[in-house]
């Protein structure tokens, strides 16, 4: 079986979670005895339209955007979403709480209407085209980063948590964040990450969005019995999962 | 500090033996037929109904069921539908290459003694004739142990239709009745259109000496199992096999439980008068 | 075999002898909790601990556990067959890892499970201060009677070991300053016992836990199942907390030769979404209704017509796991009790 050439293409982002294959380390070395990069910003220069999966980072904020996206799906056989950008639209969805044109005034004041700083609302990959794999997280982790690329390379589905983040607390042994009255999202967010906030003594920010049929209407009863508000569940919602279905927060 | 025992693999039921394929073909575009043997020679030993657990390294572990009759020495077969990431890889397996076997696990239908001297009717919804064509072997291959056989099998379209050859065979002998129906029909197909249970008025049977073997998707078993009783048949008479998520095939990881019920060890077979006050078993 | 008391100091001078010769992991602090985990000094141990957070149940089921080693299509079992000893259980979590080994053992005998259960000397504690949440008293488990190899219990300032097994004794033969127990120091700790059955009742459950079964036969349909699913999060929270829920996932890991790896198994529960799914995507729990009603039954009636036990043994960490305040076992039985 040849090694199926991959192709990293950056969007509106960070650039963090490309950081993180960089991070990688030794185990690049093995990444690249199951998959050929062909194009890859970031880490090579050399370019090449050829390639089987396509690795989107980033989320989608301009009409420009969409067309290039489009014509990467075009091209590959496996799209796969990169980070919560690209999987949610992630902290960039903060937009679509604002009117574009005041988003436009407060980020570039008089200079806004410049046509190159022109900006549509913000989607995820998915949003615009079909997304075959999804790498959640803010960064992704490179555990599961890992775990998809030897699953592609096998040509087998990766399995991912479809069960919220409170499993891998329990599993760790880590102390709830509401034994403490804090609102963690947790109980909402897809597992997947190992919960490495909650371990270290922070609440769930939901960076790999919401996980399958969330019980958001339950967080929403539930804080009053915590002594807190439903516009606090939703301020912590807005970060990571702004205008996202169900909540809609 | 964790020790690699070889001396106590033998007592290790999560340890997998290896088998060889020794044929590997597409059936329909989802279902792909596999023979295997066992690499120790050793027979399966398996009774029709039971299900093995089929590992493939690095894609992980699934349970078939055995398609073949016990009457069929040196292999066995299975019929594996691509629905998810161990089918993946077992779709891309090729004679001579190897997979690893834990099994054969559960319950069978009773072909081999309580049903002897019956009629037997085999009701088989899509996949649920995978299963059951090992029974259908079995007692063909033991004909003259069994009063009529009837096999009434229904598919969703004529493309999704397995072993049609074999169907095609049955259908030439006249000691067995075949009625065959699809859920939607196309230019191919110019026998019976509608769902299975417009095949159980077109069959007489005798109530009071018959068994049914009923297996296909969930949703089939409560429209099949009310027809058959209209027809007379008591739930003593009906045998049925579930489809669950089971993980271990050894009672422990829970995945398969139905009430109380174990799949991987209770079942899959049934008989419906043992499962019927199981309120979670038919759906 | 026998009965020894020792000051509070010589336990601690007994703790730091084993300690030298054995891995120990003991019930330690954890932020303002309790945890078990490996003691390195006696000065650690927290035998006054209220619950350990984590049942103990993860030292002989680990959360995430290799099952086989692969390479190819050659396999290979992996048994962990370390011997410790697991310091300070409590009794209602005695009573947990003595079913655990009872479910693990029977009908297919588990060698992962069961090889650690073996290599474990478990020393056992009376409690000392009760959890917010605990009923153990409810549930005939604020006292333990066997399974343990020695049982500690505070009476006064000292402690009393009583110890029963070989493993046990090969433990006590540590003790330096110890005397056998007299008729006295018996009768006080038979006033503990006593006093613990009364003390760990935070939730009174209104029957005795052999009636559930009968109870659950009548319950199916009842109303309370999909008003307090209503409020799940299938998060699994009271499963994996859960000293007798033992429900796993299997999953392979691959090495980068994409030929070699770990076969793995995992804690898993029943309240999860996708628990009862199938390959092709029904779900035949897809209700969280169905899947709430199930954990009932399972800790109620499944598990006491097969090993004759209730699995709930009133620890209450499900209690105080559970974010929407809707796993109470005690709350729940006693409402079908009142409607039936």
């Amino acid at each position: 079986m040849s090694k199926p050439k991959v192709a990293i293409f950056d969007f509106a982002c960070c650039e963090g979670c490309q950081l993180q294959i960089v991070n990688l380390e030794e185990e690049l070395l093995d990444l690249i005895s199951v998959v050929q990069p062909v194009t890859w910003r970031e880490a090579m220069s050399e370019k090449d339209d050829d390639y089987d999966i396509a690795l989107i980072e980033g989320s989608i904020t301009r009409p420009e955007d969409e067309e290039r996206l489009r014509a990467i799906r075009d091209r590959a056989d496996i799209l796969v979403a990169l980070g919560a950008c690209a999987t949610i639209g992630g902290v960039n969805k903060l937009k679509n709480n604002f009117e574009l044109d005041e988003v436009k005034r407060c980020v570039y004041g008089d200079a806004a209407d410049m046509p190159h700083l022109d900006t549509a609302m913000t989607k995820g990959a998915d949003e615009v085209v079909e997304v075959d794999c999804y790498v959640h997280g803010c960064p992704m982790d490179k555990k599961e980063f890992t775990h998809i690329v030897k699953s592609l390379a096998l040509g087998k589905e990766p399995v991912i948590p479809d069960y919220p983040v409170c499993v891998e607390c329990k599993q760790r042994g880590t102390i709830c964040r509401y034994e403490y009255g804090e609102i963690c999202l947790g109980v909402v967010t897809r597992a997947g990450c190992n919960a490495p906030c909650p371990s270290g003594g922070l609440w769930c920010f939901g960076c790999r969005g919401y996980a399958p049929e969330p019980n958001v209407q339950a967080a929403r009863d539930v804080m009053e019995e915590y002594d807190l508000t439903v516009e606090d569940l939703q301020s912590k919602l807005k970060l990571f999962n702004s205008k996202q279905e169900p909540t809609n927060a | 500090m964790s020790c690699s025992c070889n001396s106590t693999s033998d007592k290790d039921l999560y340890v997998p033996e290896p088998a060889t394929v020794l044929k590997s073909e597409p059936m329909t575009e989802l279902e792909r037929f596999l023979e295997f043997k066992l690499a120790s020679g050793r027979e399966l030993g398996h009774m029709p109904g039971q299900f093995v657990e089929l590992s493939l390294p690095a894609y992980g572990e699934a349970p078939f069921s055995i398609s073949s009759s016990p009457t069929k020495n040196g292999s066995f077969e299975m019929v594996v539908r691509q629905v998810g990431n161990v089918t993946s890889g077992i779709h891309r397996l090729q004679a001579g290459e190897k997979v690893g076997i834990r099994g054969p696990y559960g319950t069978s239908f009773p072909v081999e003694d309580g049903l002897r001297g019956q009629d037997i009717m085999f009701v088989c919804g899509g996949i649920g004739l995978v299963p059951v064509r090992s029974a259908i072997h079995y007692v063909l291959d033991n004909r003259d142990d069994y009063g009529d056989v009837k096999i009434l099998f229904g598919c969703k379209s004529p493309a999704e239709r397995l072993f049609t050859d074999e169907l095609a065979a049955w259908e030439e002998r006249d000691d067995v009745e075949v009625l065959q129906t699809v859920d939607k029909g196309d230019e191919s197909w110019s026998g019976n259109v509608g769902v299975i249970t417009t095949l159980l008025p077109k069959v007489h049977v005798n109530a009071s000496n018959t068994a049914a073997i009923v297996c296909g998707p969930p949703v089939m078993y409560k429209f099949v199992i009310w027809d058959l009783y209209e027809m007379g048949l008591t739930a003593d008479g009906i045998y049925v096999s579930l489809e669950r998520r089971m993980k271990c095939g050894l009672g422990k990881c829970g995945h398969c439980q139905v009430n109380n019920i174990y799949v991987c060890q209770d079942g899959p077979v049934f008989n419906l008068g043992e499962i019927e006050e199981v309120r979670e078993a038919i759906q | 075999m026998g009965i020894r008391k020792l000051s509070t100091a010589s336990l601690h001078a007994w703790v730091d002898r084993i300690i030298a010769g054995n891995r120990v992991i003991g019930i330690q602090a954890k932020d303002d909790k309790f945890a078990f985990a490996p003691l390195s000094a006696a000065g650690d141990l927290r035998l006054d601990h209220d619950v350990a957070y984590t049942p103990p149940k993860a030292f002989f089921q680990p959360a995430i556990e290799t099952l086989v080693r692969y390479r190819g299509i050659e396999h290979e079992s992996v048994v962990d067959d370390d011997p410790f000893v697991l310091f300070g259980v409590h009794p209602y979590d005695m009573v947990a890892l003595n079913q655990m080994a009872e479910i693990w053992s029977r009908d297919n005998y588990d060698p992962h499970y069961m090889s650690r259960w073996e290599q474990a000397t478990v020393v056992a504690c009376d409690v000392q201060n009760v959890s917010e949440n605990c009923f153990a008293g409810c549930m005939g488990t604020a006292h333990v009677k066997e399974g343990f190899d020695i049982l500690l219990t505070k009476v006064g300032d000292s402690y009393l070991a009583d110890y029963r097994t070989e493993k046990g004794e090969k433990l006590a033969d540590l003790m330096e300053q110890s005397r056998d127990a007299t008729d006295g120091d018996l009768r006080a700790r038979r006033e503990v016992w006593h006093a613990n059955n009364r003390l760990l009742r935070r939730h009174e459950l209104q029957m005795f836990p052999n009636n559930l079964p009968e109870l659950l036969e009548k319950s199916y349909d009842h109303p309370v199942w999909e008003e307090m699913a209503e409020r799940c999060f299938s998060c699994g929270s009271c499963n994996l907390c859960c000293p007798t829920c033992y429900c796993f996932d299997v999953q392979d890991d691959v090495e980068w030769d994409l030929q070699s790896g770990e076969r793995k198994r995992a804690w898993d529960g029943c309240m999860l979404a996708s628990f009862a799914g199938v390959a092709g995507g029904h779900n035949f729990r897809g209700d969280r209704a169905d899947r709430y009603r199930h954990r009932y039954y399972r800790k109620g009636k499944y598990v006491p017509e097969m090993i004759g036990e209730c699995a709930c043994v009133g620890c209450g960490r499900c209690i105080s796991a559970c974010v929407a305040n809707i796993a109470n076992p005690v709350t729940v039985y006693n409402r079908l009790l009142e409607d039936e």
